[in-house]
């Protein structure tokens, strides 16, 4: 899989935001692929920069107040960040789409659910020829789409305002539309933290095997170890605007090499019985001086003098896992 | 022990000051709003020294001289003087007197009977104390400011003083219907819960409590209002319901001009102006600070 | 919904009843003989007192609002001591020039306010958005009377491009009232060179009025826009490939008109009691100056019937915008519909 040019490339991404107190620089040189067909993870804690990642791809970031001050985003090998107007907006219209954090932020108030999924399709997809689509095959293609995400009753939903529908509901909505229209890649940024425990994991399981059926490549982005583990190949751990190891779901959540992964793994509650995480002691840093070199080694039990001096790159720590930490250094021939 | 109480003092000092160096750049983000603030300042400046700086103070009283009168704006009479020769200038001094003053005493007399009276009703909700405070408020509400105000000072002697008390009239229950809105959800926050169950005063609660928390809203709408009692006073003026001749009063001036229009257009345009500048002023601030404050509906 | 009226007629039926007592109230209590007034001065003192005994003026307060409120509510609102008629004719001829230039008024503000609001709010911090910011403010800050009087010197005085004052010249024959309409009426007569005049001599006082709401409702709307612009629907409605046109018209219109129309109620508030000085500039022969007149001469059985007409106009106007807002709200129509 490595060996094909990947479908997303971020590459060194800068990004930082305008404030009272100075620049926040957030994103830190973010790097990550997502290949066609994969499915990967961006796990971090909250605050880190994987929402701003996500709408920088999108390019929805308000700016002012933010920034992109390096690095690039390349689509299929086409820099979004330079794209105009017109392709960014057929970009969007046929490749990408996204499912954000709050479902009850991420719906119209003031029109129905059919109005909205109607308005999607009627202007994003095409029949085989070219042609808009009739009334009819945009009325079906709607009710198929919710009827997908286990909706019941779709004819009346469509008529329903979101105000009528519960959190997980409207989080199916959000599904359905996300997935109407055929798009190639998904951005899934937290799709299921802002529901009930109890429906989280019905909602994921639909979004695993809808994926699946439209082979729709994903970036999901969670804080939840449980959700990368079940649902992506491949993972990106972040910490503080950048990426600081990656490697595939299952071995690297089994042999964390990075001491911030560690110590991510430790934290998390284990139904096992060996007592509760110890944590990571510290917080994330300030975004306004953030520490120089790696931005971890003020937490980081086993910082070493460079670590304050320059940002580790990737160094190789596996099969396909590499993890940005000078502990990894080869010894120079 | 002493000097832990002063480090804490300074440490409370400090983040006034921070919060002040905030909120003045949070303030100053708006360049509209500093220029109306400097604005403002220049005319409560040459208002209160408007006896000794107004060129001609005399003639913000009776006073006649025929010889003088209908000039056009030259350096001896920068606005122009109206049809008996009083320059324009000076009376627009002191009209800025007349217009400050009583923006800040209908405030004064207005704004805080409806604050008290908004925040038993907002304390005391779903009482009948609230009933009868929020229905006559109500009903005061029901008819525009303006209407009101007209009405309720053409039944009365035209003077200052009736001017005054009919705008005040006027202005409490929009205080009130604020405050009561801001009090009726700040009495089910912690600290008044809190201080409920030490068995603090109603007096205490009320005052202590609620009414420091309705502090940004209450400013910010002060602020703007005083552009709209100036602008409500000057109406009244216009019509002739306000302070009388001679006395200056911007509105009456502007009238009085009105009659002479296209001939003598500096006895109308330069009052109007000075109407427009002070009130743009007092918007231009509010707005900044509904900036600084972060409120929204006031 | 219907219960939902209906309450709130109720409410406006308590609130006007009380208005009529704080407005009747205050005309009483006025230092003044009411009597004397209505008769002038060369009445003598027997006049006034048989006047007196007709106005119940002898009888404690409540019994005078008794009879007052009894006649009130037999569509009698007394005689006008100034034009000596009856007020009800009087408010039923000046009523209707008032209506006209207030809605028309009321088209032009919500018209430009609209545009100007939708698009300074779209392409914010442009050089429209800073030019329509500045103009606005400046239409907030100026008095109406000051408007009315500079745009009627400019316009009418300095380029003569529009007619001065009143509806239509004193030299035009006017068409028989049906509507009390100038525009309508010399359109249902067949005067098509009525219906222009009108309409000519109606542009500068309903924009003279329109100035300060076009500034307001502008403003609230490019606030609106700017906040709905940042909402994840929005977002979402653009990644999903939404085109910008229905976006802009459809997606992002309706939710950020919503607090200008709340705010209309407000607005006609102030649009009515601007009207009292637009009227007046432009010798308006509408409802507003026949108020001014009463007020300046202390005819205080018009004072009163001009209060209470404000009130139930206002009342009426708040309950039209309280629909409008449920027909654009879901949210608060399957609230209202629920309870």
């Amino acid at each position: 899989m490595p060996n094909r040019s990947p479908l997303l490339e971020v590459r060194s991404l800068h990004v930082g935001f305008r404030i009272f107190e100075g620049h926040l620089r957030v994103l830190d040189g973010v790097t990550l692929s997502v290949h066609e067909g994969e499915r990967v993870g961006l796990v971090g804690e909250t605050g880190c920069g994987k929402t701003t990642t996500v709408k920088s791809v999108l390019r929805v970031l308000p700016m002012p107040p933010a920034k992109v001050t390096g690095g690039e985003i390349l689509y299929r090998g086409r820099d979004v960040l330079k794209m105009h107007r017109h392709a960014l907006h057929i970009l969007r219209r046929q490749e990408l789409t996204a499912i954000f954090q709050d479902p009850l932020q991420s719906l119209n108030p003031v029109f129905t659910i059919g109005s909205q999924l109607r308005d999607i399709v009627r202007d994003s997809m095409r029949t085989p020829e070219g042609k808009p689509l009739s009334r009819r095959e945009i009325e079906a293609r709607c009710i198929q789409a919710l009827e997908e995400t286990g909706m019941p009753d779709p004819a009346r939903i469509m008529s329903n305002y979101p105000i009528q529908l519960s959190g997980g509901m409207r989080q199916r909505v959000c599904i359905a539309e996300a997935l109407s229209t055929n798009a190639r890649l998904l951005l899934a940024d937290e799709p299921t933290t802002n529901l009930d425990v109890t429906i989280q994991d019905q909602i994921l399981r639909k979004l695993d095997r809808l994926v699946d059926q439209k082979g729709a490549s994903v970036l999901m982005i969670t804080h939840s170890m449980g959700v990368v583990r079940d649902l992506t190949q491949r993972i990106y751990i972040m910490y503080a605007g950048s990426v600081v190891e990656t490697g595939p779901t299952r071995q690297l959540l089994a042999s964390p090499r990075h001491p911030y992964t560690e110590g991510l793994m430790a934290s998390v509650p284990r139904l096992t019985g060996r007592g509760v995480s110890e944590g990571i002691p510290g917080r994330i840093p300030n975004y306004l001086a953030p520490p120089p070199g790696c931005r971890f080694h003020p937490r980081c039990p086993h910082r070493m003098p460079e670590c304050s001096v320059e940002a580790p790159p990737m160094f190789d720590v596996g099969a396909d896992q590499r993890a940005a930490c000078y502990l990894y250094r080869r010894p120079s021939p | 022990m002493r000097d832990e109480t002063k480090a804490n003092l300074l440490a409370a000092w400090r983040q006034r000051r921070r919060n002040l160096a905030h909120g003045w750049y949070k303030y100053s983000r708006n360049p509209l709003s500093v220029i109306g603030l400097a604005v403002l300042a220049l005319i409560v400046l040459v208002a209160i020294l408007a006896p000794y700086i107004a060129p001609y103070p005399g003639h913000a009283k009776a006073y006649t001289n025929f010889r003088e009168a209908s000039q056009p704006p030259s350096a001896k009479h920068f606005f122009g003087t109206d049809r008996i020769g009083r320059d324009i200038f000076s009376r627009t001094l002191f009209g800025y007197r007349f217009s400050l003053m009583i923006g800040a005493v209908v405030l004064a007399l207005g704004v805080a009977p409806g604050v008290i009276l908004g925040l038993l009703a907002g304390y005391r909700r779903g009482t009948w104390i609230e009933v009868v405070i929020m229905r006559v408020t109500d009903v005061f509400l029901a008819v525009p400011p303006l209407v009101l105000a007209l009405a309720i000072t053409a039944m009365l002697t035209p003077n200052l003083l009736n001017q005054m008390m009919a705008i005040a009239l006027v202005w409490w229950p929009w205080y009130s219907r604020l405050v009561f809105s801001l009090a009726s959800s700040l009495r089910n926050e912690y600290f008044v819960k809190e201080a409920e169950l030490t068995g603090a005063s109603q007096f205490h609660i009320l005052f202590r409590e609620i009414l420091p928390n309705c502090f940004a809203p209450i400013m910010t709408k002060m602020t703007l209002d005083m552009g709209l009692v100036i602008l409500i006073e000057s109406t009244l003026s216009f019509v002739g319901l306000g302070i009388q001749p001679p006395k200056p009063a911007l509105g009456t001036m502007v009238a009085e001009g009105a009659k002479r229009l296209p001939a003598e257009w500096w006895s109308t345009i330069f009052p109007a102006l000075a109407i427009v500048i002070v009130i743009l002023a007092f918007n231009l601030i509010g707005d900044g600070l509904r900036d600084v404050f972060a409120v929204e509906d006031v | 919904m219907a219960k939902y009226i209906s309450l709130r007629l109720l409410q406006s039926v308590f609130v006007l009843f009380g208005l009529s007592l704080l407005i009747f109230f205050i005309a009483r209590v006025v230092p003044g003989d009411p009597a004397r007034q209505a008769l002038g001065l060369l009445a003598s003192q027997e006049q006034v007192e048989r006047v007196r005994e007709q106005m119940h003026l002898n009888d404690p307060f409540p019994v005078q609002y008794y009879y007052w409120l009894r006649s009130l509510l037999r569509g009698d609102l007394g005689v006008s001591s100034y034009t000596r008629r009856p007020v009800t004719t009087d408010l039923r001829q000046y009523i209707p020039a008032t209506l006209e230039l207030i809605l028309f008024a009321t088209l032009i503000s919500f018209i430009i306010g609209q545009v100007t609001g939708v698009l300074a709010g779209y392409f914010r911090n442009s050089w429209f958005d800073g030019a329509s910011r500045l103009v606005s403010y400046l239409g907030i800050a100026t008095p109406s009377f000051v408007i009315a009087i500079l745009l009627l010197f400019v316009f009418s005085q300095l380029l003569k491009l529009a007619p001065g004052i009143g509806r239509i010249p004193i030299m035009m024959k006017a068409p028989p009232t049906r509507t009390g309409f100038m525009m309508i009426d010399g359109l249902l007569a067949g005067r098509l060179d009525v219906t222009l005049t009108a309409l000519k001599h109606i542009l500068l006082p309903a924009f003279s009025l329109a100035v300060i709401h076009i500034a307001q409702e502008g403003r609230i709307t490019r606030t609106s826009i700017v906040e709905t612009m940042q909402k994840d629907y929005i977002t979402l409605h653009k990644v999903h490939g939404i085109r910008t046109g229905r976006i802009l018209f459809k997606y992002l219109l309706r939710p950020s008109i919503i607090p200008t129309v709340t705010v209309m109620g407000l607005d006609f508030a102030f649009l009515m009691s601007n009207a009292f000085l637009v009227e007046t500039v432009y010798m308006w022969p509408g409802f507003s100056r026949y108020a001014m007149t009463a007020m300046l001469n202390k005819d205080l059985n018009a004072i009163v019937a001009v209060v209470l007409v404000i009130g139930l106009t206002f009342a009426l106007v708040n309950l039209l915008v309280d629909i409008i807002i449920m027909f654009l709200d879901p949210t608060v129509r399957l609230r209202q519909g629920g309870a």
